[in-house]
C-alpha cells in the first residue's frame, strides 16, 4: 500500500518532506566561461511539509523564484519531486494522474486552456467530451458559471478575441465544468484590472463557501490573498517560512500598525514610530504595537499641537510581507 | 477506454476541425486549392521524369505514379491523424504543450491519436488515393484477391516507420526542449522529400542506407516493389520486421526521455527548458 492510500479522507493535500532540485548552467565571463560552463543545483523546494484539509481556502505566497509554481506543478503531476511524498485527494499525482485529474482543476494565470481559434462554448463542449462529464452535470455547471462569472455575453466569442479579464473568467468557468473538489490556481489575478479582479475574488470565495471546493491559490498580490484566504503558506528560498493566518503573519514582524495624522502643517513628534511619508500636512507613521502600546501613542499625540485628525489601521499585508521578504533576504 | 468513447473523442476533434474550415468560405476554398496545388506539384517532378523516359530504373511510368501516390497516402494519413502535433512530438515538448496534456484525464497515447484534422488535413491523403486509382487503372497487372489486404498492411508498416522515426528523434527533445523543438519536422520533411525517389537501379551504397540508416526507402519505394512482386522470399517481411524494431526502440527511448523530463524538471528554470 502506498503512502498516498493511507491519507485520511478529510485531507485534500498532503506534502511530506518534499524537495525539488533543478540543475542550472552557469556561464562566466570570458573565453573560459564560454568553453566550460558550470552546473549549479537550485533547490526550488527544500524539505517542505504541509497539509490542506478539504474545504480550506489557502493562499500560497512567496517572493519571485521561491518555489510557488514548482509546488503547483508537483501537485498537478507535471513534475516529480526529488524527495518526499505528495498526496492529492488521497492519490499520488505521479501514479494516479488520470483519476486525479477528473477531480482536480488546474489553472495557470499565464496560460489558457481555451481553444484559441474557437468560440468559448466550443472549448466547453470539448472539455465535456474529454473529461467525460455527464450531460446533467455539464448543463447545471454551465448555467451556474454563466450566471456567477457573467460570461453569457462572451460564450460565443472566439477565445483569441477576448480581453484578459474575459479570458480568465472563461478559463475559470471551463476549469470548474467537471465539478473539481480541489482547484489549484497559479496567479489567477495576474494582469487583471480592478473590476475583473473583484469578480474573480468574489467568485472564488463563493464557490469555496457554497460548494466546499478546496482552493490553493498563489498570487503576488497579498491584499488579494488576504481577502480570499483564511490561511497562508509562505515559502522562501524553497523552505516553508510560515503557515498560519494573516494576523499571525503580521505578528511575525511585530504588530505593525499605521497611524495617519493630519495636522495644521507641523510634523508631530512620535518617538518609537517610523515616518513612512508626508503629503500636505498628512503624516503616515508605522508603529509596532508589540513594542509600544496604543495608549502611549495616543498620549504622545495628545501633547502635539495642531492635530486635526487621526486614523489608526493595521498595516497592509503587502507592507508586512515586504518587511518579511527583506528580512529573509538578509538571512 | 471503450471504442465508443474513443470515437466520441475523435468526433469532437473532427467537429472542431470542420468548424474551423467552415468559419470562412473563402478561406475554405483557398485551403483546398492550396492543398491540391501543393500535392500535385510535390510529385510532378519525379512523375514527369518517369513519363519522359518511359519509367525509371526498371519501374514503369505508372509504377512510379503508384509509388508517389503511396507516399502521399502515408504522409497524408499521418498528417490528418496527427493534427495536434502528434506527428511532431518534439514541438509539443519544446513549446511546453505537454503541460496541457498532464491535466487531461486521458492516457497520453489517446491524447496523441484523437486530435485529428479530417477536413483541413485530408488533402494529401485524398489526392494520394485518387492518384493510386489512376496508377492502378493504367497498369497492365492482374491483382490477386488478397492484394488490397497486402496494400493496407504495407501502408500501416510504412506509417509505423515514419511515426517511430519521429518519436525516436523527438525523445531528444525531453533533454533539450528548445534546441530540439523542430527535430521531428526535420525528420518528417526529410523522409517526405526522399521517399519520392524511385530507388530501382540505384547503386547499393545509395539504396541500402535508405533502407536501413535513414529508411525513407521503406515508406514508398520498397512497399511498391513488394506489392508488385519484384522482391523475393524473406525480403517481403523486411519492412515489417524493421517497423517492429524501430517502433520498439522509439517507444523505449521516448519513455526514458519522458521519465527524465518529469523527474529533472520541465520548466524555464532548466537550461534549454521549453518556451513558456
Amino acid at each position: 500500500m502506498s503512502q498516498a492510500d493511507t491519507v485520511p479522507e478529510q485531507i485534500a493535500v498532503k506534502v511530506d518532506s518534499v524537495s525539488k532540485a533543478f540543475v542550472q548552467w552557469q556561464r562566466k565571463e570570458g573565453i573560459r566561461g564560454l568553453l566550460k560552463q558550470e552546473k549549479k543545483v537550485v533547490n526550488a523546494l527544500d524539505d517542505v511539509s504541509f497539509q490542506i484539509e478539504k474545504g480550506e481556502f489557502v493562499a500560497y505566497a512567496g517572493p519571485n523564484g521561491a518555489g510557488k509554481s514548482t509546488t503547483m506543478k508537483l501537485l498537478s503531476g507535471m513534475l516529480q519531486p526529488t524527495g518526499g511524498t505528495i498526496s492529492v485527494l488521497g492519490m499520488s499525482p505521479e501514479k494516479d494522474r488520470i483519476p486525479l485529474m477528473k477531480r482536480v482543476g488546474v489553472l495557470f494565470g499565464n496560460r489558457t486552456e481555451l481553444w484559441w481559434d474557437h468560440p468559448v462554448i466550443q472549448s466547453f463542449e470539448w472539455k465535456k467530451v474529454v473529461w467525460d462529464i455527464p450531460d446533467s452535470v455539464y448543463r447545471r455547471n454551465l448555467e451556474r458559471m454563466i450566471e456567477l462569472l457573467d460570461i453569457g455575453g462572451i460564450i460565443n466569442t472566439f477565445a483569441r478575441e477576448l480581453s484578459l479579464g474575459q479570458r480568465m473568467r472563461a478559463d475559470l468557468a471551463m476549469m470548474l465544468l467537471h465539478s473539481p473538489e480541489l482547484i489549484l490556481l497559479d496567479e489567477p489575478t495576474l494582469g487583471l484590472d480592478v473590476v475583473a479582479k473583484r469578480q474573480m475574488i468574489d467568485f472564488l470565495k463563493k464557490i469555496n463557501l457554497e460548494s466546499g471546493v478546496t482552493i490553493l491559490v498563489t498570487s503576488h498580490d497579498m491584499d488579494d490573498l488576504e481577502e480570499m484566504a483564511r490561511r497562508i503558506l509562505m515559502i522562501s528560498q524553497g523552505k516553508l517560512a510560515y503557515d498560519g493566518d494573516f494576523d499571525g503573519l503580521r505578528n511575525l514582524t511585530g504588530n505593525l500598525t499605521v497611524f495617519r495624522v493630519t495636522t495644521d502643517g507641523g510634523r508631530p513628534r512620535l518617538e518609537g514610530c517610523r515616518l513612512l511619508g508626508e503629503e500636505h500636512g498628512v503624516f503616515e507613521f508605522e508603529a509596532d504595537l508589540s513594542q509600544i502600546s496604543v495608549s502611549v501613542l495616543l498620549e504622545r499625540l495628545s501633547r502635539t499641537d495642531g492635530i486635526r485628525d487621526v486614523e489608526i489601521r493595521k498595516a497592509p499585508v503587502e507592507q508586512v510581507i515586504a518587511q518579511l521578504y527583506e528580512s529573509w533576504r538578509s538571512v | 477506454m471503450s471504442v465508443k468513447r474513443y470515437f466520441k473523442l475523435l468526433g469532437i476533434y473532427a467537429k472542431m476541425d470542420l468548424a474551423s474550415l467552415m468559419r470562412d468560405r473563402k478561406f475554405m476554398a483557398i485551403v483546398m486549392l492550396a492543398d491540391l496545388v501543393s500535392n500535385v506539384s510535390s510529385i510532378s517532378g519525379v512523375f514527369l521524369l518517369a513519363w519522359k523516359f518511359g519509367g525509371i530504373g526498371g519501374m514503369g511510368r505508372f509504377e512510379v505514379l503508384f509509388m508517389l501516390a503511396y507516399g502521399n497516402i502515408v504522409m497524408g494519413f499521418l498528417n490528418m491523424m496527427g493534427g495536434c502535433n502528434a506527428l511532431f512530438p518534439s514541438r509539443i515538448i519544446g513549446r511546453g504543450q505537454w503541460e496541457h496534456m498532464f491535466i487531461m484525464p486521458l492516457p497520453y497515447t489517446v491524447q496523441l491519436t484523437v486530435g485529428i484534422f479530417p477536413f483541413t488535413g485530408s488533402g494529401t491523403f485524398l489526392s494520394g488515393i485518387a492518384l493510386l486509382f489512376v496508377a492502378l487503372s493504367n497498369m497492365d497487372v492482374v491483382l490477386p484477391w488478397w492484394w488490397p489486404g497486402a496494400l493496407i498492411l504495407q501502408l500501416a508498416v510504412s506509417m509505423v516507420i515514419v511515426v517511430a522515426l519521429s518519436y525516436l528523434f523527438s525523445s531528444l527533445a525531453f533533454y533539450a526542449p528548445v534546441q530540439c523543438e523542430e527535430i521531428s519536422s526535420t525528420v518528417i520533411y526529410s523522409v517526405e522529400r526522399t521517399m519520392t525517389f524511385p530507388l530501382s537501379g540505384m547503386p547499393v551504397y545509395v539504396r541500402y542506407p535508405l533502407l536501413t540508416i535513414f529508411p525513407a526507402g521503406l515508406t514508398a519505394w520498397f512497399p511498391t516493389v513488394v506489392l508488385f512482386g519484384k522482391t523475393a522470399g524473406f525480403e517481403c517481411f523486411y519492412s515489417v520486421l524493421f517497423a517492429a524494431l524501430t517502433a520498439f526502440t522509439a517507444a523505449h527511448f521516448f519513455k526514458k526521455g519522458f521519465r527524465y523530463y518529469v523527474k529533472k524538471g520541465i520548466n524555464r528554470y532548466v537550461s534549454g527548458g521549453h518556451r513558456s
